[in-house]
């Protein structure tokens, strides 16, 4: 016989038992022996079809069986096997979602320092990592310097500043950045370093009047591909606000 | 039905939720329930948050290894996971439809409105019998509470 572990919200079905014994040679079986033995359990771990359900995990010996071999794993009797509930939930959703500015605005303040560095130290290799990173945080739907805004904010440095905003034009905004970046990087390649810089200061620029002046020109070029149905530009500027404009609240 | 819950603990949840602000934040409540009236929080252990894509802003979920660890210490020194914490950025401390379609009988959802970065208020829950709704569990915030 293997123990089995109920968690808490299952135990009323279980006769109050928080372990109880179970028989059976493989998950499916010490599972169904369970259910047998405590019948009221039985629509909590499978559905209709008698298929585990879902947000039921099963765990043996610290291990999810869906890394093992599924409800075909073997158990013996010195085996523990656990069932665990899957937790979520989370507020109501709404049209707009929250956009945390202040993320966004120490993300332009170090875009544009490490450019200006990159230029002063003649480094175009720094322009080519600036390009990366927000191409890899517009990928990871994040910016490219998060890390460095966590840090400000546990240092309690920095504030939040979240808006009802649309996350994907800003997403867009440092994606199209991150690709001049890269064209940059690929001029100080072919030796065209005039070109490199030039690239580069024009993503300073509308870095900086994003940063200093609150018009993101990458979110504008997104809304107005949205008003000619590009596929996957699908979002309108929230309601009074003018495309790449900060939103009102 | 009431949740006790000691002062130090409720200073320490609002602490966990405020730092993932905009995000929502999550973590388990270790404690006593003594019949099926009262409960006493003994220990939040704050957990993180694993929802996955930009919708954390408004939706959690905790790895099961974190919840059968918690089981675990909770076995150990004679408590029970009575219940889940997590914050509501920017919305009102109510059970959400999808709160309500992920709720799990037993557990107390203690939840907390985080407005601009700052816990507002703080609400407990607990699944009704039949499942279609949340009942409101009163709630004790007091440095009387004995552990």
């Amino acid at each position: 016989m293997t123990v089995v572990r109920i968690p808490t919200p299952l135990r009323p079905y279980a006769e109050n038992q928080k372990e109880v014994s179970a028989g059976g040679d493989t998950v499916a079986a010490a599972l169904e022996h369970l259910a047998a033995r405590f019948p009221a359990l039985r629509p909590h771990l499978f559905d209709g079809d008698g298929r585990l359900r879902s947000y039921v995990n099963v765990f043996v010996n610290d291990q999810d069986i869906r890394g093992l071999q599924g409800e075909a794993t073997p158990v013996s009797p010195t085996d523990r096997l656990m069932i665990v509930p899957s937790i979520a939930g989370g507020g109501e959703p709404g049209p707009l979602s929250r956009v945390d500015h202040a993320a966004l605005r120490t993300n332009q303040a170090v875009i544009i320092g490490s450019l200006i560095g990159a230029y002063v130290a003649d480094a175009p290799w720094l322009v080519l990592l600036v390009g990366l990173l927000m191409l890899r945080g517009s990928a990871r739907r994040s910016t490219a310097f998060a890390a460095v805004y966590a840090a400000l904010r546990n240092a309690s440095l920095l504030r939040p500043d979240v808006l009802s905003d649309h996350p994907e034009p800003h997403r867009f905004a440092q994606f199209v950045g991150g690709i001049v970046l890269t064209a940059s990087a690929v001029a100080f390649a072919a030796g065209a370093a005039t070109i490199g810089w030039i690239l580069s200061a024009v993503v300073v620029a509308l870095a900086a009047l994003n940063l200093f002046v609150g018009v993101c020109v990458g979110c504008a070029l997104y809304y107005w591909l949205a008003r000619l149905h590009l596929p996957g530009f699908s979002k309108s500027p929230p309601p009074g606000t003018r495309p790449g404009r900060r939103p009102a609240g | 039905m009431t949740l006790f819950l000691p002062a130090d603990l409720a200073e320490a949840i609002r602490r966990h939720l405020e730092r993932a602000y905009p995000e929502e934040a999550a973590g388990l409540l270790l404690g006593t329930a003594d019949g099926a009236d009262k409960r006493r929080v003994v220990r939040a252990l704050p957990v993180d948050n694993r929802w996955e894509g930009s919708d954390r802003v408004r939706r959690y979920t905790i790895d099961p290894r974190d919840l059968m660890r918690a089981e675990d210490e909770a076995n150990r020194d004679g408590l029970t996971v009575i219940g889940i914490f997590h914050s509501h950025p920017d919305h009102p401390p109510r059970p959400s439809t999808f709160d309500l379609e992920q709720g799990l009988p037993f557990y107390t959802y203690l939840i907390t409105r985080v407005d601009g970065g700052s816990a507002v208020e703080t609400r407990a829950w607990r699944l009704a019998d039949d499942r279609l709704r949340f009942d409101e569990e009163s709630l004790v915030i007091s440095d009387e509470v004995t552990r």
